[in-house]
């Protein structure tokens, strides 16, 4: 899983950069502009934005504020706090991805396609709801770890 | 229930789920929801326009812009930058302290994240002015407040977001904070040669003149190719050469050959993890970005923003006084949440209010870049100091009244005169036509 992020995202960051950089080589030096190059520039960006942010789920590196934290002072009060954020991110997850469920029927069904080079939109558009159906997984993952850990902690101080 | 009520409990959800550390994508969803299940807002038709905002050409200029500072940062540029900037005041009492500032703001400038910049900076700087007698609170202190010049020196990642989600030219509001982080940096400076009067530094022994300005060329030379990159940017930019977007592919493509051949630090290995991490960092950004619009969107739609203008006009109306509040405002939302959150959620909410008072967007912009900027180092969400007390292994406690120190002397002063003295924002953009 982790090699796969590491280069699938590699891949997306760079050739995003490389199409954006033969547009200024090509409209600068050349002096000529490449038809449908911004429509194909939308396809890894939209996959690098969602990838990316499914990577940060996986890594639970989200960005967070965490400021009931600086208040608690044990690892179980912090725990149970971690638990009830990740069951609020879960339900908002569910309902976020009902949504983009929701439209990504939509794109399937109306099958539009870019204005230059008819490519299909909805290889774009169905990362939005991809994206939202793993980032809910690894969400949902976190949550049972966390609540494991919970309980496993609890175990201890209900023995004694 | 109205529907002003409504959004100021959706807005009380979203707090609440900061609070508790729920990701910032799902805090924004959460209000979303609340507006949608309870508000009768409807989701018909959101998801389509979030998914055109995202799909917009400029914002491509984030991750691009983020990858070119990574690539760069890993690449070794820091300590060439750091000698470079020595041969000018490396000499004096307090000198290296000073070149941490300017440095700092360099690296700001290539780069357009604190994070990145402290990442950069820390690990060189903090043991070597440890080493020469500065304290090492203090040392991390300078670093990680000076590391937030990068979000003032353009280009700034947080002033994309503004001018994208506020409909503000990016390049004015690039220009705008360029006055008041200058303005900070040289308080830093100052503040810095003050403290360093109490401090027992070490002071090198003079050079004979041939062996100093053989080690100045030989600085300059080695820094040139890191100095370019901003050249390149900004020039790009403002020489009407290039859009935005542009410039930072070019930039991108730039550091790929100065980091594997030039500075040598760049491997296959980091070249690879500096995607990697570039691309997570702007995918969660990104996500965050696209349903704070969404939100933001539904609030335009049922007036959310007149009636806060409304409502706060029922308070007061002199201008100076509603600075000062929305100051205040500013500086305790930067204090529980990080820059771009802070600038997605107020930005387009009290917009409005501040060109009711004759507030500029520009002007703005400026506001909201050095409230936000502080906030990266107030706590309790003190992003960047934590990773300068990780970098510096110093504790809180060490850490703490010297940040305050230049905090004080450094952000506040500029915090107020960026509201009340509008040509320190507005003087630049206006030469170039803003």
């Amino acid at each position: 899983m982790e090699r796969f992020f590491r280069y699938i995202l590699a891949a997306l960051i760079t050739s995003v950069a490389a199409i954006q950089f033969y547009q200024v080589v090509m409209r600068y030096v050349f002096e000529t502009s490449v038809m449908g190059l911004e429509e194909i520039l939308v396809y890894p960006t939209l996959w690098l934005y969602f990838l990316g942010s499914v990577n940060a789920s996986r890594e639970d590196t989200q960005i967070k504020a965490n400021v009931l934290d600086v208040f608690l002072s044990t690892d179980r009060a912090r725990l149970v706090v971690r638990t009830v954020a990740d069951t609020m991110a879960l339900v908002v997850s569910c309902w976020l991805t009902y949504w983009a469920y929701d439209y990504f029927r939509y794109a399937l069904r109306v099958w539009k396609e870019s204005p230059t080079l008819y490519i299909p939109t909805v290889y774009a558009e169905s990362a939005l709801f991809i994206g939202l159906v793993l980032m809910t997984i690894f969400t949902a993952r976190y949550l049972v770890l966390n609540l494991t850990r919970l309980f496993t902690v609890a175990k201890p101080e209900q023995g004694v | 229930m109205e529907i002003i009520t409504i959004s100021f409990i959706s807005l009380g959800i979203l707090v609440l789920m900061l609070s508790f550390g729920v990701p910032l994508p799902y805090c924004f969803g959460g209000a979303l929801m609340t507006m949608v299940l309870f508000g009768g807002a409807t989701m018909n038709g959101t998801m389509v326009w979030g998914y055109t905002q995202l799909s917009n050409p400029v914002l491509l200029c984030i991750p691009l812009f983020v990858f070119a500072g990574s690539i760069m940062s890993v690449s070794g540029i820091a300590e060439s930058l750091l000698k470079f900037v020595n041969i000018f005041v490396g000499r004096i009492r307090g000198g290296l302290g000073v070149v941490t500032t300017v440095s700092c703001a360099i690296i700001g400038a290539i780069s357009g994240s604190g994070l990145t910049g402290i990442s950069a900076t820390g690990p060189l700087l903090i043991p070597e002015m440890a080493a020469k007698g500065y304290p090492r609170g203090y040392a991390t202190a300078l670093v990680a407040n000076s590391s937030i010049l990068g979000l003032l020196i353009p280009p700034s990642v947080t002033m994309i977001i503004y001018g994208w989600v506020t409909d503000t030219s990016i390049l004015a509001c690039f220009l705008a904070t360029l006055g008041p982080g200058l303005l900070i940096m040289v308080l830093f400076c100052v503040v810095n040669l003050v403290m360093s009067r109490n401090f027992p530094l070490v002071i090198d022994p003079p050079k004979p003149m041939p062996q100093q300005v053989r080690e100045g060329v030989t600085a300059t030379t080695r820094a040139i190719p890191a100095l370019i990159m901003p050249v390149i940017i900004l020039g790009g930019i403002y020489g009407g050469v290039m859009t935005p977007t542009e410039a930072a592919a070019v930039a991108v493509i730039y550091a790929v050959p100065v980091g594997f051949l030039i500075y040598k630090g760049l491997t296959w290995d980091s070249f690879i993890e500096a995607a990697k991490g570039s691309a997570t960092a702007v995918g969660a950004i990104m996500v965050m970005i696209v349903f704070s619009l969404m939100l933001s969107q539904i609030f335009v739609m049922e007036d959310v923003p007149q009636a806060l203008v409304a409502g706060v006009f029922t308070i007061t109306e002199n201008k100076i006084l509603l600075l000062i509040l929305i100051n205040l405002l500013l500086f305790f939302v930067g204090m529980i949440v990080n820059d771009v959150t802070a600038i997605i959620l107020i930005a387009p909410l009290l917009l409005p209010l501040m060109e009711a008072i004759g507030v500029t967007p520009v002007q703005f912009a400026a506001i909201m870049g050095v409230n936000t900027a502080m906030g990266g180092v107030t706590p309790p969400y003190a992003s960047i100091l934590y990773l300068g007390m990780r970098i510096g292994k110093v504790q809180f406690s060490e850490i703490i009244k010297p940040a305050m120190t230049l905090i004080l002397f450094g952000y506040v002063p500029v915090v107020f005169l960026t509201s009340l003295w509008p040509d320190l924002s507005l003087f630049i953009p206006g030469l170039f036509g803003y």
